[in-house]
């Protein structure tokens, strides 16, 4: 109770660091350090989360055969090689659950919300330094807790990312225990460590924004992991009530869920998917942020519509927390309620194609330079177009009785994810690398690791939206079990061996960065010339930011102004009468 | 920043809590029908919630913005309970 | 639009015009009354879409004692936003004749709770419904006065929420403790009354979740 907010002269201290090497790289309460944990922490999830999504790829292209490096799986997952069918809705269950909690939300609210929010409002640091570093810490245990559930009796969580009662209630449906529970905490403690940072990016951005630094002059990328935030904040706790009563369910012998003792399992949807659904906004709006800013930068020009797209922003958040019975058409629920859902799912269309629509807008006969940030950002657009389509489809409730639950669902969720999220996640890195590290990242592997991830992203998940209208279902072990779905099994065949050179692809990337690490060349202070007040600080920015409180006067995307010798202007550059007037 | 503190009479406030618990509980005995005695008791606890949020956490003496930020789960707490409980609607 | 004048005199963006450990405190409740909501929305959704007859609360719970306990809490509630005033004031005695007897408010009522949840235990209300051959079971279950299911529903309801709602009260008091101890050490004179405000704010917010659980499910 304690914890007193920075005042905007704590500046001065910037360059004056004796902390001992424990304070400042391990239990470290800057900002700048955390937002680099969390990169740690959040890639090597991805890679768990993408090394899973491979064993699931080998049973559905090749069902029942042994998989490569299978035989140091113990029977009870792989009995030689072979995975289980229990087994497999494991692996179903935690690449989502990995890559959503430990990997995609931290890499995107993590890394760049801890990262770039101080540095972009002209602030030291954040309002509450050391709930930051909690914010941080907690993640260790509930990322040991997710990952202890494969080590124990019964095996880990097998109910879905989604853990729908009574499958997640009681061992009787998946012969899973004390797996479901360790899921059950390692996400409540997870949900604290959000909420913990959510509380610090809400408060900061309110509160320690620097002179002149008024609200329509945030960067977009600001505004997107504010807004998150707040979504956070407010569907975050809901997940957590739920999962408490799952978990009561569970080990107290109480009966939320479960039907038996007059519970409801249409309770624990509707609570999830409350919480779901904004939960997808933050795993888009700040790739959304991160994009707005690269793509002004890349094509030195303005974003088109700044107000709008703030409105935008703040109207898929709003309209995020009212279509959540778009993933429960099939459910049995009240088909009134259903059409409500409808209306409302096809609303949240109109602000997210506004923004669509900005970004070409901002392209538009700019002066288009097309670095290795700017080509995972026209990614992610082109890409998260094709995931917004499809998600039209599925906001029909008649159409989506059909293709709920099918490889439909799954293809759009990761074009959204991937095409979107993951894309916008690579342009981050590549953008604020040289700012976190010093150095640069090579340029040549980042376009070769861009051209492969892109070619091998499409051909994995595209054919999936065929398969989906072609009736495969989801989560399902072995397609051939089925007389309807051989035809369509050459196709898994071919999403299989996509995937797999789809993972050996991010190989350039791994290469990058940690050689990067250490023998990148030299990072300049702005190597993008961007107008951002990040970008006025030495890279790495010193403990503390900036030597004095800087002032801002104009917007974050003023690029190619006329009269103006660069095609930049920074946000901290006086007027130039005013500096005239010296 | 904030200037001087405004205090309200927090005794008087004190004393309002103090009735407003009595009727409620009274309401319970007292025998009223069924429907009445749910909105009757619901609004006595939605006055007491008001008199602690307005008076005792100073809502009614710091910008109205801040009086933003606390009302904001509000209507998203009633769009659940209420969308939820359509599926017990009768058709 | 590309060179906006600055302002006359630069000063640091007021944002809501509110302290940053008071606003921190703020978004934090807001994310409580989410958490609330989940809870008490559960039970209202369970209470409403039982098919069977749900027991009547104050047949199993104790409302004299409890409608004692709110009032506990409420005075516990003032004493802490005298303690804030008299933090405002400078008045050091004030402060801490406050903060002790907040302490004392909220230590009391986490007590009456327990001793009201080893009764009703021992009558036979379980987190997993109601314990067969028990008190409660003889009086409302053999009777028919009220289904198991229904009644094991209520008692995981209750226990969830007045359990949280416990826990919350006692990390407050845990909290209000340090502080009370900074207190006596000088810790907030001067006018020095963010601290004392802050928390102020957390223990008016578990107290006005107590109000809505109590006419929730002990009343209603």
């Amino acid at each position: 109770m304690t914890a007193a907010a920075m005042p905007q002269g704590a500046g001065l201290h910037a360059g004056h660091d004796d902390r001992p090497w424990i304070r400042r790289y391990v239990f470290s309460t800057d900002h700048k350090t955390i937002g680099i944990q969390f990169l740690f922490l959040s890639l090597f999830f991805l890679l768990a989360g993408g090394l899973l999504a491979m064993v699931i790829r080998w049973q559905l292209g090749f069902p029942g055969t042994p998989v490569p490096g299978g035989s140091i799986l113990p029977d009870a997952m792989a009995p030689g090689g072979v995975i289980r069918p229990s087994f497999y809705n494991a692996l179903v269950t935690m690449h989502g659950t990995f890559m959503i909690f430990f990997a995609v939300m931290p890499l995107l609210t993590g890394v760049f919300a801890n990262y770039l929010i101080p540095l972009k409002i002209g602030a030291p640091d954040m309002a509450f330094p050391r709930l930051n570093m909690w914010s941080f810490w907690l993640m260790i245990p509930a990322g040991t807790l997710a990952l202890a559930g494969f080590f124990v009796e019964g095996g880990t969580a097998a109910a879905g990312w989604t853990a729908y009662a009574p499958l997640s209630n009681s061992p009787l449906y998946t012969g899973v225990s004390a797996g479901q529970v360790l899921w059950c905490l390692a996400i409540v403690i997870f949900g604290a460590s959000s909420l913990l940072g959510s509380v610090n990016y809400v408060t900061t951005v309110i509160n320690l924004r620097a002179p002149g630094m008024t609200w329509m002059r945030l960067p977009l990328s600001v505004w997107a992991l504010f807004i998150t935030a707040i979504l956070a904040l407010l569907a975050v706790p809901i997940l957590a009530g739920a999962i408490i009563m799952l978990l009561f369910d569970q080990v107290l012998g109480t009966h939320f869920y479960l039907p038996t003792g007059g519970g409801q399992p249409l309770l624990w949807q509707h609570l999830f998917w409350f919480f779901g659904h904004p939960e997808v906004y933050i795993l888009i709006l700040p790739a959304m942020g991160l994009v707005s800013d690269v793509i002004a930068n890349g094509s030195r020009k303005p974003v088109f519509g700044y107000p709008t797209m703030v409105a935008a922003i703040g109207g898929i958040a709003f309209l995020g927390f009212i279509v959540w019975g778009h993933h429960m058409f099939v459910s049995g629920m009240n088909p009134r309620l259903g059409t409500t859902f409808m209306a409302s799912t096809m609303l949240i269309a109109v602000p997210t194609s506004i923004k669509v629509f900005n970004w070409l807008g901002t392209m538009w006969r700019g002066n288009i330079h097309f670095h290795v940030p700017m080509l995972n950002a026209i990614g992610f657009l082109s890409m998260f177009v094709i995931g917004g389509l499809s998600g039209i489809f599925m906001a029909a409730t008649p159409v989506d009785m059909y293709i709920h639950d099918s490889y439909f669902i799954v293809a759009h969720i990761h074009y959204v994810l991937f095409g979107g999220s993951l894309f916008a996640a690579f342009a981050g890195i590549y953008y604020w690398f040289p700012k976190m590290f010093g150095r640069r990242m090579d340029e040549r592997l980042g376009r070769i690791h861009f051209a492969l991830t892109f070619v091998f992203y499409n051909l994995t998940f595209f054919p999936m939206h065929l398969l989906g209208l072609g009736g495969h279902m989801r989560r399902i072990y072995d397609p051939t079990q089925y007389p309807f779905l051989a035809p369509l099994q050459p196709i898994n065949r071919f999403i299989s061996v996509s995937a797999f050179l789809l993972l050996t692809s991010q190989l350039p990337f791994a290469f990058n960065f940690f050689r990067s690490l250490f023998r990148g060349e030299r990072a300049e202070i702005n190597p993008w010339r961007d107008n951002s007040l990040e970008w006025t600080l030495p890279s790495p920015p010193p403990h503390g930011n900036f030597a004095a409180t800087p002032t801002v006067y104009r917007g974050p995307y003023e690029y190619s102004v006329p009269g103006e010798v660069e095609d930049f202007l920074p946000q901290d550059r006086p007027a130039r009468a005013a500096a005239e007037a010296h | 920043m904030e200037g001087t503190r405004k205090h309200p009479n927090y005794v008087a406030v004190w004393g309002a809590l103090f009735a407003l618990t009595v009727l409620e509980v009274a309401a319970v005995y007292v025998g009223l029908p069924r429907h009445l005695l749910v909105l009757s008791l619901l609004l006595l606890a939605a006055w007491k919630a008001l008199l602690v949020a307005l008076y005792f956490m100073h809502l009614r003496f710091e910008p109205r913005r801040l009086a933003l930020v606390a009302m904001t789960p509000l209507p998203l707490g009633v769009i659940l309970v209420v969308a939820v409980l359509q599926e017990y609607a009768k058709r | 639009m590309a060179h906006a004048a600055p302002l006359s005199a630069p000063r640091a963006e007021q944002g809501l015009g509110v302290y940053t450990q008071k606003l921190g405190m703020w978004v934090f409740l807001a994310s409580e009354v989410m958490f609330f909501t989940a809870l008490i929305g559960s039970y209202i959704i369970l209470r409403w879409g039982s098919a069977e007859s749900w027991p009547v609360p104050h047949e199993i719970l104790a409302i004299p004692i409890t409608a004692l306990n709110t009032f506990i809490l409420i005075c516990s509630s003032v004493s802490m936003v005298k303690a804030y005033a008299a933090a405002t004031q400078d008045d050091q005695k004030g402060l801490r004749r406050w903060l002790l007897l907040t302490v004392i408010g909220g230590a009391t009522f986490v007590g009456v709770q327990a001793f009201e949840y080893h009764h009703l235990i021992s009558e036979g209300l379980l987190p997993s419904g109601i314990r067969e051959g028990s008190a409660l079971a003889a009086r409302l279950v053999d009777t028919g006065k009220v289904s198991a299911t229904a009644a094991g529903l209520f008692g995981s309801a209750f226990f969830t929420m007045t359990g949280f709602h416990g826990f919350h009260v006692t990390c407050g008091v845990i909290c209000m403790t340090f502080v009370t101890i900074k207190a006596f050490r000088g810790g907030y004179r001067g006018g020095r009354y963010h601290g004392i405000e802050t928390i102020g704010l957390y223990w008016h917010f578990v107290d006005l979740v107590w109000i809505i659980l109590f006419t929730i499910v002990y009343l209603i």
